[in-house]
């Protein structure tokens, strides 16, 4: 068990605005971990942090042994990029998608490696057998889409490389509760192998008994941690 | 003088500064930059295809060749100069707009400097022949105009549509917040961008030299041309630009035509506010059928 993500004293935030607190973070290979809390607490602006970009952040973090966190005070996104081909895969919050471009090309477009555009074709055929309503719709813009399926296409997105860690960001937000719960179970069913995936949700009953652990965010910090043996018990 | 003249001529027209305006519409849309540099371009990229003919070779198509070449190597000044230093600072579009317009006087400036005000002339790229189509004489430079942009702009349209970093580039006109999260670097993609859409402006150059002539100050008209046709289409879309240039290209031929060539710019800005009053965003406002946010 490799560390995949060691997150240390990381502040970040927004001009005058600081939201995340000395956070410390550890996650291992082959773990999936459940981040929850409530809206305006930092969940979505610890991935940006982690992806470079926030206003402004301090801190150590480590993604599979490259150190990606740096002090800065602006240029958001100067090195997202470059971070993201270090192995990161986001799938963000509210569809960061290309409306006019259709579901092929989207999701060719997150295949950003030479070695994942080579071997694109074989990646879509994994992403449709897990989404398989996308498969008819290959052709058509992303922005005519249902909200469910510009969710699928923007997770399918993230995993059209091999990433080392997924950021999926409030997966089932704005959904449909079965449709969210669909995407939610897809999201699951990824074989992580030597990866390992951090899930932001509100909603803790549907990450409840599904992931290895389960943390607690709250004013920028991180609070209280059940593991999925504890949990089961709490269920019980 | 004719109607169909007339045509020919707004066709013409439309191609060269279509050209400049499709150019400044994918600036805009990908890197968020109003590029109005491209008048420095565009008499940078004449003057390069006019030293190229008085010193290697006055082949045709070389010379085109030199004058895209110094076009793409203008737009590289610009992202170096303009762009990477300032993309990821507070109020980029302003100070890139302000940045690219200084690029624009100094750069004119250096070539009076360099060259004096003197009208330069390329050599004839077509050759001299014509077509005869009913009682309408085509001559070769128009045909050859109309011919060049079009191929110039099927070239970059397939280009964008089938390759890798056209697929990156129309990711990030659509949403460049998203397309860093895919790792698209912005830094890297503005290279070819600003590469790409100085050729056009250098092609345009070249174009334009075979009805008027290349100096110092040859580049303002098409810019402010340019920058109307891609406000009209709808700044970002590459249709509506073309469609754009298309009106504006037969209300400047037909204005004067029937009222006279100083009312041409009168006439166009009446024509773009009113389209802009009706359609907020312009031509390209039509045309798209995908949802907005």
């Amino acid at each position: 068990m490799a560390e995949i993500l060691n997150v240390e004293g990381l502040s970040a935030g927004y001009g005058p605005l600081r939201v995340l607190h000395d956070l410390d973070l550890v996650i291992n290979s082959g773990e999936r971990v459940g981040i929850v809390g409530l809206n305006g607490h930092g969940k979505t602006t610890l991935f940006y942090a982690i992806a470079g970009l926030t206003g402004w952040q301090r801190g150590s973090i480590v993604l599979d042994g490259k150190q990606i966190g740096r002090t800065r005070s602006q240029g958001p996104g100067r090195y997202t990029h470059k971070i993201v081909r270090q192995g990161l895969a986001i799938m963000p919050q509210g569809d960061e998608i290309f409306n006019g471009l259709t579901v092929e090309e989207h999701l060719d477009s997150g295949a950003f490696t030479s070695e994942a555009w080579r071997s694109r074709k074989q990646r879509k055929e994994r992403v449709l057998d897990i989404f398989e309503p996308l498969r008819k719709l290959m052709k058509t813009p992303v922005g005519r889409l249902s909200g469910g399926e510009r969710r699928m296409v923007s997770i399918g997105r993230g995993l059209m490389t091999d990433a080392k860690l997924y950021l999926a960001d409030e997966p089932s937000l704005g959904l449909a509760p079965k449709i969210g719960l669909s995407v939610m179970e897809a999201l699951l069913s990824i074989e992580l192998e030597d990866s390992a995936m951090l899930i932001a949700e509100q909603n803790v009953a549907l990450l409840e008994r599904r992931v290895d652990r389960v943390i607690g965010m709250h004013a920028g910090k991180l609070k209280g941690e059940a593991s999925a043996a504890s949990r089961q018990s709490l269920a019980v | 003088m004719d109607i169909s003249f007339i045509l020919v001529n707004a066709i013409v027209v439309a191609c060269i500064y279509g050209l400049v305006a499709v150019a400044i519409s994918i600036t805009w849309s990908s890197l968020g930059l109003i590029n109005l540099g491209y008048g420095f371009v565009f008499s940078f990229a004449g003057f390069g295809a006019y030293l190229f003919d008085r010193m290697v070779s006055d082949a045709p198509i070389l010379v085109a060749m030199a004058g895209i070449l110094t076009g793409a190597l203008g737009g590289l000044i610009i992202c170096l100069l303009v762009f990477i230093p300032l993309h990821d600072k507070p109020h980029f579009t302003t100070r890139g707009m302000i940045a690219t317009l200084a690029i624009s006087l100094i750069g004119s400036q250096a070539l009076l400097m360099q060259f004096g005000p003197r009208p330069k002339n390329l050599p004839e790229l077509f050759g001299y022949w014509q077509v005869k189509l009913g009682d309408i004489v085509i001559t070769s430079d128009k045909i050859g105009v109309v011919v060049c942009s079009i191929l110039m702009l099927a070239i970059v349209v397939f280009w964008m549509r089938g390759s890798r970093r056209g697929l990156e580039i129309r990711a990030m006109m659509m949403n460049p917040h998203a397309a860093s999260i895919v790792g698209i670097g912005v830094r890297s993609t503005g290279f070819y961008v600003m590469a790409m859409t100085g050729a056009m402006a250098g092609l345009a150059a070249v174009l334009l030299s075979q009805t008027y002539y290349i100096g110092p100050f040859s580049g303002i008209t098409p810019l402010i041309k340019g920058v109307s046709i891609a406000l009209l289409g709808g700044l970002g879309s590459v249709q509506g630009a073309v469609i754009a240039a298309v009106i504006l290209g037969l209300a400047e031929a037909l204005t004067s035509r029937l009222l006279g060539g100083q009312y041409v710019l009168m006439t166009q800005f009446l024509l773009i506010i009113t389209i802009l009053i009706i359609r907020p965003r312009g031509i390209s406002g039509l045309l798209d059928k995908a949802r907005e946010q």
